[in-house]
Parts: structure tokens; C-alpha cells; sequence
């Protein structure tokens, strides 16, 4: 029994033709009951939001506290993110511009040495049409040569044989020196 | 004494003799052929300057190869000029000799090579032709050469007039 019935029975001893296991009323308790009761809760409230308050107060304030500096702490790692976002979009602009840069270092490398190994293939072929057509050239001239100087060798080898074998005659002797004496007395 | 003065001291010497003996001529044209003789035979030439074949033998040799076949003044001046150990120097020391007789007759010594002996009659037309080509008067002297192998190469001091068939031959084999 709490302190409202308490009050109510002690009340109600004060009237002795009221039914004390009966209600009053269905809703209203006695009067002096609804006093003591109201008195009672009012204290029991003044107790309340006195002793009570303050705390709920400080845990309310910790508690805003505690949610403004993880709010704070929210925005900075935010902060820090967007930073870091940057950072990140930066390095993978400068990366991609370094790869694009490394990309048209090679390309330009590449065709470079292309445009050098043509040139050189070239340079090499001229060469060796070159040297093909000095040596097809240099074979010619050493064919005429060897033709020439087999010619002279059998020329002079047949005339050797023709003149060991008596090919001039003493008939052709003598013409031969009437022809020098001829020749040499036309001169005077 | 140089060699040079030498060998005209010896022309000298074997012109006066040969010009005082009366056969200038003669043993000019013997001597002439004697010396070219002399330069074809490497065998002739070597046993004359010989330093270890005695003296005596070498005169001998000329002796034998001249004896009979030239005058005895002729075979007498080439012995004098193999004794006196000049034998290298003969066909100079003759050469200057046939020039000096052929200057004395106001001649221009004309050599001519032939792979024939020259009739009489050929060496007359010959020099008559020389003479008139060169404008002077010829000393001829035929050497006989199988080299030419035909027609003739006359040498008048500088002047060469060639038509032999070797040079011709030569010739050819140069343009092939």
C-alpha cells in the first residue's frame, strides 16, 4: 500500500459511514486523499528535480558534448578524407600524366630508332649496290684483262714459235733491209 | 786517275799505235768487232777479267781466238790491254778509239745491227742513206745480232733509227 492509501484509509476513519472497502468514486479518490497525494508528488517532483535534475542536466551536456565532439571529430575525418581524396586525385593526375609522358618518350624513342635503322638499312643497301656494281664492274675489267693479257700471251707465244721456226726467211730479210735503207734515204 | 781518263788514255794510246802502223782502219773495224763480240759472250768476258786466270793465259786466249782471223796489230793491242788488267774496260777503251779514228775523218760513227750480214753493196747504200738522213758523213760498222731477228737498228750518236722486227714485235706485245 503506498502513501496515497495510507493517507486515504486514515481519512476515511474520520468518516465512519463510508464503505471503507468500497470506492468513493470510480475515478476521484477522497479529497484529503487527493491532497496528500498531490502534496506527496509535488515533494516527491521538488525532490526530483533538484537531486535528479542536475545530473540528467550534466549527462544531457556530456552526452551534446560527447555527440558535438564526435560531430567535430566526424568533420575533421571528413576534412581529412576530402584531403586525402585530393591527394589521391592529384597522384593519379600526375601519375597518368607521367605514363602519358612516358608513353610519347617511347613513342618518340621508338620512332627515332625506326627512322635510323631505315636510314642505316638504306645506307647499307646503297653500299652494297654499290660495292655490287664496283665489283660486277672490277670482274668485267678483270675479265677484259685476263682476256687481253691471254690474248698478248698467245699472241707473243705464237710469234716466238713462228720465229724459231726461221719465220723470217732470208728472202724477208733482205726485204726488210732494202725497205730500212729505202725508208731511210726517203728522209733526207 | 779516274777511270774515264783511263780509258781515253788507252784509246789514245791504241789509236796512235794502230795510225802509226798504217792499218787504222783495219784494226778499227776489227777491234770494233772484237768488242762487240766481246760484250755478247759472258764466257769470253768472264775469262779475260779473271783475276785468278794467269796473265799469260789470258793473252793466250786472245791470241788463239784472234790468230789468223785479224791483224797481228789488232790482236796485239787487245793482248797489251788484257795484260794491263783492263779487260773490263776494253769495249769502252774501243769505242772511244773507233770514235776518235772516225773524228779524225770528220765521220760520225754509225752502228748498225743486223740479224744478216749486210752485202757490200747494201753497207755502201746504207751509209749513203745515213748520211743523207743525218746530214753527216758515216763511220759504218755492221754488228751482226740474231737479236734484231730482222731489218736493222742504226745508232748515230744520239739518234736511233729503229726497224728491226724485235722492236716491232715489242711493240705489239705492249699495245696487246
Amino acid at each position: 500500500m503506498n502513501t496515497v492509501n495510507v493517507l486515504t484509509v486514515l481519512a476515511a476513519d474520520d468518516h465512519h459511514d463510508i464503505d471503507p472497502s468500497r470506492s468513493v468514486h470510480w475515478l476521484w479518490p477522497e479529497q484529503a486523499e487527493l491532497i496528500y497525494g498531490t502534496v506527496s508528488s509535488l515533494i516527491i517532483f521538488g525532490l526530483l528535480f533538484k537531486f535528479a535534475g542536475p545530473m540528467v542536466a550534466k549527462a544531457f551536456k556530456a552526452r551534446t558534448e560527447r555527440i558535438q565532439d564526435e560531430l567535430d571529430s566526424s568533420a575533421a575525418a571528413q576534412t581529412e578524407a576530402a584531403a586525402e581524396a585530393a591527394e589521391i586525385r592529384k597522384a593519379a593526375g600526375d601519375i597518368e600524366s607521367e605514363r602519358a609522358r612516358l608513353l610519347a618518350d617511347a613513342d618518340a624513342q621508338a620512332e627515332a630508332v625506326l627512322a635510323e635503322g631505315r636510314a642505316r638499312l638504306d645506307a647499307e643497301v646503297a653500299d652494297l649496290n654499290a660495292k655490287a656494281d664496283a665489283d660486277i664492274a672490277l670482274a668485267g675489267s678483270r675479265v677484259g684483262d685476263e682476256l687481253r693479257a691471254e690474248v698478248a700471251r698467245l699472241a707473243n707465244a705464237a710469234t716466238e714459235q713462228a720465229l724459231a721456226a726461221g719465220a723470217v726467211d732470208a728472202a724477208t730479210q733482205q726485204e726488210l733491209i732494202e725497205a730500212f735503207i729505202a725508208k731511210v734515204g726517203a728522209n733526207a | 786517275m779516274s777511270t774515264d781518263v783511263r780509258i781515253d788514255g788507252y784509246a789514245r794510246a791504241l789509236f796512235e799505235i794502230a795510225r802509226a802502223e798504217g792499218t787504222l782502219d783495219e784494226v778499227e773495224d776489227e777491234l770494233f768487232r772484237f768488242a762487240r763480240s766481246y760484250e755478247s759472250s759472258d764466257a769470253l768476258r768472264n775469262t779475260l777479267t779473271d783475276e785468278q786466270v794467269p796473265v799469260a793465259k789470258r793473252q793466250a786466249i786472245v791470241e788463239d781466238l784472234l790468230g789468223g782471223k785479224a791483224t797481228s796489230t789488232t790482236t796485239q793491242l787487245v793482248s797489251l790491254v788484257v795484260g794491263s788488267g783492263r779487260g773490263r774496260d776494253l769495249p769502252a777503251i774501243i769505242d772511244r778509239l773507233v770514235a776518235r779514228a772516225s773524228s779524225s775523218k770528220n765521220l760520225s760513227v754509225a752502228e748498225v745491227r743486223s740479224a744478216v750480214a749486210l752485202t757490200d753493196d747494201q753497207q755502201a747504200r746504207l751509209a749513203a742513206a745515213l748520211a743523207n738522213a743525218t746530214g753527216k758523213q758515216v763511220n759504218l760498222k755492221v754488228v751482226v745480232d740474231p737479236s734484231v731477228l730482222g731489218g736493222l737498228v742504226a745508232t748515230i750518236d744520239d739518234t736511233v733509227i729503229d726497224g728491226s722486227v724485235r722492236t716491232r714485235i715489242d711493240q705489239l706485245k705492249s699495245r696487246l
